[in-house]
């Protein structure tokens, strides 16, 4: 099993964020708490609960450079914690939107972090020492619809963005007195703040789960039409590939390398997509192989004698009786996956392990090493 | 069983398109601040909602299935071969549909055009299994042409017994 590690947190989480040295997790059991758990002698251990949201917590990001968290809800607000002691003080930013927050990401340097919104709007938030306070400036009418995922370029100024209008566009977060011009990379950081350097218009539905290659080379996301996208050369001329799956759709993605990307969604088992020599994108497998009996044993059971069984049923029940009709597959996850966070090292340019969590509530830590036939495109 | 077949080809359709279709998540309102609304129902944002698709078995047993990005609406028409089957469906699915609390997913007011109609939001996937919730409306669905012939079996069994007790006075 490529699962190592599987614990059920809540009922139900958003989203879920590790500490810098990944010791400890923050996420949001579907309310509007952000609790922090510590792994103590192989026990989850309850260290602290932030309360200070309204309404539900929709991303948490927890800052490698910083070991700052920062937490977004769809009560609009944005809430910086900074740990004094033991204990973690809160500081809002005031993100001049008028809709809920959906998503959030520090940039790589940790002096910024971005905010995606159901304003149709995206924030980016830097701190300013002079006033000690976090000012957000916006990117305005650029989408039609809400921001449902942000991701940083590693030269800490593009910014992807995936929206519900189906597209995927890249900016220039620029700003004066924060970066230095010489700091980017190419010619795309000579753009000021807020200018779209491209728009990628691939999918016919909602995009979601955008995330750059480690280099920055690639940007993956994905489409609602169950399809994932993979564009290179970004700029003015960028190529793009498209790989459809007959599975339901995937919600996030994650580059376990250059050449090799995780996604989960719907389907409640990550699924693995890798590039070969040539470059071409191709889907490899299910993280977790089904039996491949359980969709015969399904049809059969659909078919054969289960109506006659229904007689002896209490109505319109939803209780046991009913599970020889669908079966389960034997998932880690029995939900939607909407969260996949990376655990590597700060350093390594590839992720062995990830951990992902769901409508399930359920964090599970999934481990590459034993999955041997994985390894040539890692 | 007569019938049992087609019914499932028909049931299969709809558990598969249901699969399909309910892939749903938490949105926020982007209309309306600090609101959470199922879009199917609102239709404020066009983008949000997906094609609807239509499942007929003939002109009087269809299923329309209504997707957006955080809620999903199912509408059934049942089967009403006569006026009597007619009666009894609109009783049944009333008193169903008064009681929509205890089913959860049941709205109260079925879509124009349809008997009865579900309302499955992101909220009853979080706390409930997708299978299940699944299972439970195809086997609505199986139950309830059951139901109705039942009910027009007891009916007619019942007028003939109330017939020949008043016919035995004139023996």
């Amino acid at each position: 099993m490529a699962a190592t590690a599987a614990h059920q947190f809540a009922q139900c989480t958003t989203c879920h964020a590790w500490s810098p040295d990944h010791s400890m997790i923050a996420f949001c059991p579907n309310s509007n708490e952000v609790h922090i758990y510590r792994l103590l002698q192989e026990k989850w251990e309850k260290m602290h609960v932030l309360q200070k949201h309204d309404q539900i917590v929709s991303g948490i990001d927890w800052s490698i450079s910083s070991n700052r968290i920062v937490t977004v809800s769809h009560d609009r607000n944005s809430y910086v914690w900074n740990q004094e002691g033991a204990d973690w003080v809160p500081t809002l930013v005031i993100l001049r939107i008028n809709r809920a927050a959906l998503c959030v990401q520090w940039s790589p340097r940790g002096n910024k972090f971005a905010v995606g919104s159901g304003a149709k709007t995206v924030c980016i938030c830097y701190y300013e020492q002079e006033n000690n306070w976090w000012v957000s400036k916006l990117i305005r009418k650029k989408h039609d619809s809400s921001v449902t995922s942000v991701a940083w370029h590693p030269n800490n100024i593009l910014l992807a963005t995936t929206s519900t209008d189906a597209k995927c566009r890249i900016f220039s977060t620029f700003i004066k007195g924060v970066d230095k011009r010489s700091s980017g990379a190419g010619s795309s950081s000579d753009a000021k703040f807020g200018e779209q350097i491209v728009q990628l218009d691939l999918s016919f539905g909602w995009a979601f789960g955008v995330k750059w290659s480690p280099s920055g080379k690639t940007l993956a996301y994905t489409g609602h039409n169950s399809v994932i996208h993979f564009v290179d050369d970004i700029g003015p001329s960028p190529s793009a590939q498209t790989v459809a799956f007959r599975d339901l759709p995937l919600r996030d993605v994650l580059f376990v390398s250059e050449r090799m990307v995780i996604g989960v969604g719907y389907d409640c088992n990550p699924m693995v997509f890798a590039a070969d020599e040539r470059g071409i994108w191709s889907f490899i497998r299910f993280l977790t192989e089904r039996k491949t009996a359980s969709a015969g044993v399904k049809y059969g059971s659909q078919l054969s004698g289960a109506f006659g069984k229904l007689y002896g049923q209490s109505k319109y029940s939803t209780g046991n009786d009913t599970v020889q009709v669908s079966i389960p597959d034997g998932n880690v996850h029995e939900n939607c996956i909407n969260c996949i966070m990376p655990l590597n090292k700060a350093k390594d340019s590839t992720t062995m392990r990830f951990s992902t969590s769901g409508m399930d509530g359920k964090v599970v830590i999934w481990d590459l090493d034993n999955q041997l036939d994985l390894h040539e495109y890692i | 069983m007569e019938g049992g077949n087609p019914l499932k080809l028909y049931l299969n359709c709809i558990r598969n398109t249901l699969e399909a279709a309910m892939c749903l998540q938490n949105f926020p309102c982007q209309e309306v601040e600090r609101h959470n609304k199922p879009e199917v129902e609102l239709k404020t944002s066009p983008e949000l909602l997906l094609n609807p698709v239509l499942i007929c078995r003939n002109e009087a047993e269809k299923c329309l299935i209504e997707t957006s990005i955080n809620s999903l609406r199912i509408s059934l028409k049942v089967k009403q071969a006569d006026e009597l089957e007619n009666i009894l469906a609109k009783k049944f699915l009333r008193f169903l549909s008064m009681r929509a609390e205890a089913f959860q997913v049941l709205r109260r007011q079925p879509v124009q055009g349809y008997d009865i109609s579900f309302l499955i939001t992101n909220y009853h996937c979080e706390d409930m299994q997708k299978n299940k919730l699944i299972d439970f409306i195809v086997q609505f669905m199986e139950d309830i042409d059951k139901e109705i012939s039942e009910l027009k079996l007891s009916m007619s069994t019942r007028g003939r017994l109330v017939a020949t007790e008043f016919l035995k006075q004139f023996i």
